[in-house]
């Protein structure tokens, strides 16, 4: 998927996307068909109606006039990437069970790790966890102390 | 002679001003870590007030609340993600400045754009209070439906690639804005019998993930620097900030006089303040093509109308007794456990309260410039030189404890990066994020507007009255259609007529 | 990677000792208790509990700490409530009509009788409101009109399925009228509709009236006797019509809080209650007091329960 600008030829993507966004438009209007006070599904059916014409629109121009000059290039590394939403999304769902700090803690150093270009000399493996380990502390403490916030704990060690 | 001009020695007791010092600047670092916002940061400070003399409670939360609101700007610019909702329109264009370089100058810009912004609303509290909280009043459903609309024109700006585009995440933004029970007719909407869903999705937590998490995905990907950098440091860049400033004076007056009517709206508040300057400041610059790409004046329409939000929002608060924006609600809610009475009569009767506050609050807005071109300096050269293994968990780490942070729900999260992965994927293929988050933020105000004004509108057998016969709602129709076509009749009147042609150049 | 794994301990060591002591029933309260708002701040639920916060330090040596977790209208954190530890640490805001009729209507993830209430404290009335300017002088002249033009009343008020949707509902049966509800997002929505001259009245709370006195009047209020702060409004029981509602507001706590401490969390709360100066306060923002304890709690909400679903169905809110 490395999908440089590609020549003036037919928006596929766009094309699909905007069929999803038909597919969503009208699971949504099934949804409302069990509401029953007007003040409900008015405003939502206007919303769908719009959203699957521009939709069909899309896909007839692509398919008419071709399109998508307007792709961004996506080079780079796709491991981190994914490794980056998985840290945080792994890290979220953790937190209830774990703690925050914890879970915060683990996952700013599994995007350390991913975020590193530079080789890790000795200073940096020392230094840099570290000062991880000061932000999160630091933040863990700014919100649950002064700012009251009640960060989950975890309910593992309860 | 200022009104309650006696009361301005009383503000500036040392205690006074330190408190406006110290409320600015937590206000500023508040505002500009995303998550944390003007409210929550009043809200905590509210036991803190039943042992302060009033006025004194009130310039702490005033000044606070400025700052926040000003912060805002910071992380909007160098991390393309708004600290809080007020700055989504600073993101427009001061990221693109701080990606190119000039970041030190967006912001420099941007706190000029909010002192200017913040006088300007105080003083119209200060000076204009009782005539001006009628606008609240003057404005129903009606009005606000189509305020929200004219907010949603600005997608026709904002879709980078195509317009259809743009108009389809417009369309999606507003469907997930009614996901949830509904806050008018209580109906479980669009969950699909999910219960994370019911709470709807959080708007914060959703601005961090769609602005936020794509800058992260593609900071992660590459080794290359997050920002272009000079050599060498090049101090505030106040000079040029200045000189910016100066040639938009007009601009910057007329996003504050925007940014302080609709503060005095209940229920618009900063981030449609905001919306609407920007809107008016691209139609009416020589330069349109140049907003959203980097034009300082895009970065100070924004910030100059939030912070005139501030005195706006509290000239209702005030006179009527009903909150401009959420923070107000916070503190005028302290007020009244204090038993301070809001009403027309609070400025005669309890005057030496009233007073000592605006002054305190004009106080704090001028010690922001201070407060905040030290503070952003420094968050300009943390986030240039911090090493990328150090800024982007830093920033992802934040994100988390950010939009756990605003309803203290851990499912607030998993949809902030659920909704950014989303984002970025979208944006491969020319689907901007910016029409989603208007659609959004505007959403909720829209249709509420709408179901109201077609509720009264068929009980008094008069619709189309009601929709396109009330003077202000037909104001803000003809300033949406201005704003859509006018770029293309200025692009076609000159091509036609050569007289216009030679009369501009002689400006 | 031997870093993090040390890290990572020591972490969880410094979270451990933390938590390892356990909560003493004798001593309680001996640290800051956590009272959740399940509304955004600024409120009516919000100034309610910011006024018992005034009043709680002085008499238990201790914090009350207010925090929010709004959304779905009241239902996440109601539906929240029995994930917390009962501890006695966390007390949660509770609203009626809201926990009764949001379960009839929908899945909201909580059932009524899953919340364990210790103490209602008070309720603020239904009424119904007009601006001072406003044609209407007496619910009778509203009456009038409204049987003269069937639909043209229109009344702003905080939402559907609150209390101010169901009074609408009943009185509109009970007079023989036909009015139009215009349902706002908030109390404070639906007040500056009325003040604004948007709609021809609001149904609204004594609250209202008590906070916007210069501004507004109110036609009648719906309690079985007249509130102190407005002797000279009537209620709609004088006026000939059986309506006595609002809304009404307590405080609960997880399921797995034990009996003696719900018992001494109800007089807690009781105690605060009865100070007179807190009564004097709450009076004056146009609440009504209201002291139903713990040992009470089950016939209270039984009674309300089923008034609810009764209203409820008849006003077409649930089936």
């Amino acid at each position: 998927m490395t999908s440089e600008r590609r020549a003036a030829g037919r928006d596929l993507p766009g094309s699909l996307i905007a069929a999803a966004f038909i597919l969503i438009g009208a699971l949504c209007w099934w949804d409302t068909t069990d509401m029953s006070d007007p003040d409900s599904y008015v405003f939502p059916r206007m919303v769908i109606v719009l959203m699957i014409a521009f939709s069909l629109l899309l896909i007839l121009r692509n398919l008419l006039l071709g399109g998508g000059r307007h792709h961004l290039s996506t080079a780079g590394s796709w491991p981190r990437r994914v490794g980056l939403v998985a840290a945080m999304l792994l890290g979220a769902l953790a937190m209830p069970l774990v703690g925050f700090l914890p879970s915060g803690i683990a996952v700013f150093l599994a995007i350390m790790l991913l975020a590193m270009y530079d080789p890790w000399t000795g200073f940096r493996r020392v230094v840099f966890p570290l000062v991880g380990f000061a932000i999160v502390v630091g933040f863990f403490v700014l919100f649950s102390e002064v700012l009251r916030v009640p960060l989950p704990l975890g309910s593992l060690f309860e | 002679m200022l009104p309650g001009i006696e009361y301005f020695a009383a503000a500036l007791t040392p205690f006074n001003v330190a408190l406006a010092l110290g409320g600015v600047a937590a206000g500023t670092v508040v505002g500009s870590l995303p998550g944390l916002t003007a409210t929550m940061a009043v809200a905590v400070l509210v036991p803190l007030t039943f042992a302060m003399a009033p006025a004194s409670a009130l310039i702490l939360m005033g000044a606070i609340y400025t700052g926040a609101i000003y912060g805002g700007a910071y992380a909007a610019i160098l991390l393309n993600t708004p600290g809080t909702p007020s700055a989504i329109g600073t993101t427009f264009d001061g990221y693109p400045m701080a990606k190119r370089g000039d970041g030190d100058l967006a912001i420099s810009a941007a706190s000029l754009a909010s002192v200017v912004g913040g006088l300007v609303g105080a003083l119209a509290l200060l000076l204009l209070a009782p005539p001006l909280a009628e606008v609240a009043l003057a404005f129903g459903p009606m009005e606000y439906f189509w305020l929200a609309i004219f907010g949603l024109s600005l997608i026709a700006a904002l879709s980078e690639a195509s317009l259809l585009k743009g108009l389809i995440g417009g369309c999606f933004g507003l469907l997930l804005s009614t996901i949830g029970v509904a806050e008018i007719s209580s109906d479980v909407r669009f969950t699909f019998g999910s219960r994370t869903l019911l709470g709807g999705i959080e708007i914060v937590s959703a601005l961090i993930g769609l602005y936020c998490i794509p800058v992260l995905i593609d900071m992660v990907a590459t080794p290359d620097r997050h920002l272009q950098v000079e050599a060498k440091p090049r101090g505030f860049r106040l000079r040029e900030a200045l000189t910016i400033s100066w040639r938009g004076k007009i601009n910057l007056l007329r996003s504050s006089i925007i940014g302080t009517l609709v503060g005095i709206l209940p229920g618009a508040g900063g981030s449609i303040a905001g919306l609407v300057a920007y809107s008016e400041a691209r139609r009416s610059s020589k330069h349109p093509e140049r907003y959203g790409k980097g034009e300082p004046d895009g970065v100070q329409a924004t910030e100059s109308a939030n912070n005139a939000t501030v005195g706006g929002g509290f000239i209702p608060t005030l006179v009527l007794g009903i909150p401009g924006t959420p923070p107000d609600a916070v503190i005028l809610g302290a007020l009244l456990v204090q038993g301070v009475r809001t009403g027309p009569n609070l400025f005669t009767e309890q005057g030496s309260i009233v007073y000592t506050f605006i002054y305190g609050l004009l106080l704090a807005t001028v010690l922001m410039l201070p407060v905040g071109l030290v503070i952003g300096r420094y968050a300009y050269r943390s986030i240039v030189t911090v090493p990328k293994a150090m800024l982007v968990p830093t920033v992802g780490f934040m994100t988390m404890i950010g939009s756990y942070a605003i309803r203290n729900n851990i499912s607030d999260v998993v949809v902030m990066i659920v909704l950014g992965v989303f984002g970025w994927g979208l944006g491969r293929f020319g689907f901007a994020v910016s029409p989603i988050v208007l659609g959004l933020i505007l959403g909720a105000i829209a249709e509420q507007g709408f179901v109201q004004a077609w509720t009264i509108g068929s009980a008094m057998d008069d619709l189309p009255g009601m929709f396109f016969g009330r003077p202000i709602s037909l104001g803000i129709v003809a300033l949406t259609l201005l704003s859509l076509f006018y770029p293309l009749l200025r692009a076609r009147l000159p091509a036609r007529r050569g007289v216009v042609r030679e009369a501009s150049y002689d400006e | 990677m031997r870093a993090f794994a040390s890290l990572a301990g020591v972490a969880l060591a410094a979270l451990s000792l933390g938590l390892a002591a356990p909560a003493a029933a004798q001593s309680y309260p001996d640290k800051p208790v956590n009272y959740i708002i399940p509304f955004g701040p600024g409120g009516e639920s919000d100034i309610t509990a910011r006024h018992q916060q005034a009043f709680y330090p002085d008499m238990f040596g201790q914090d009350l700490v207010i925090e929010y977790k709004p959304g779905g209208g009241g239902a996440v954190g109601w539906s929240q409530l029995n994930d917390y530890k009962g501890d006695g640490y966390t007390w949660m805001g509770v609203n009626l009509p809201h926990i009764v009729v949001q379960p009839m209507q929908k899945d909201v993830g909580f059932k009524t009788d899953d919340l364990t209430i210790v103490y209602m404290f008070h309720y603020t009335p239904d009424a119904i409101v007009v601006h001072k300017d406003s044609e209407f002088q007496t619910l009778q002249d509203l009456v009038d009109y409204a049987k003269a033009n069937p639909g043209r009343v229109t009344l702003s008020g905080s939402g559907k399925a609150t209390s101010n949707h169901i009074a609408q509902v009943l009185f509109d049966g009970m007079a023989g009228i036909k009015t139009t509800y215009v349902p706002f997002k908030g109390t404070g929505a639906a007040v500056t509709a009325l003040l604004g001259k948007q709609v021809a009245a609001e149904w609204g709370y004594t609250s209202v009236g008590a906070s916007h006195r210069d501004q507004v009047r109110m036609l009648a209020v719906a309690m079985d006797e007249r509130h102190p702060l407005f002797p000279d409004v009537p209620t709609f029981k004088e006026l000939g019509f059986e309506l006595a509602s609002g809304a009404y507001r307590g405080i609960a706590v997880p399921k797995s809080t034990p009996e003696e401490l719900r018992q001494q969390i109800s007089d807690m709360i009781g105690q605060i209650n009865h100070d007179p100066e807190f009564r004097k306060r709450l009076e004056n923002d146009g609440m009504a007091m209201l002291d139903v304890g713990y040992a009470e709690m089950g016939a209270f909400m039984a009674k309300m329960t089923e008034t609810y679903h009764g209203v409820a169905k008849e006003a077409g809110i649930a089936e």
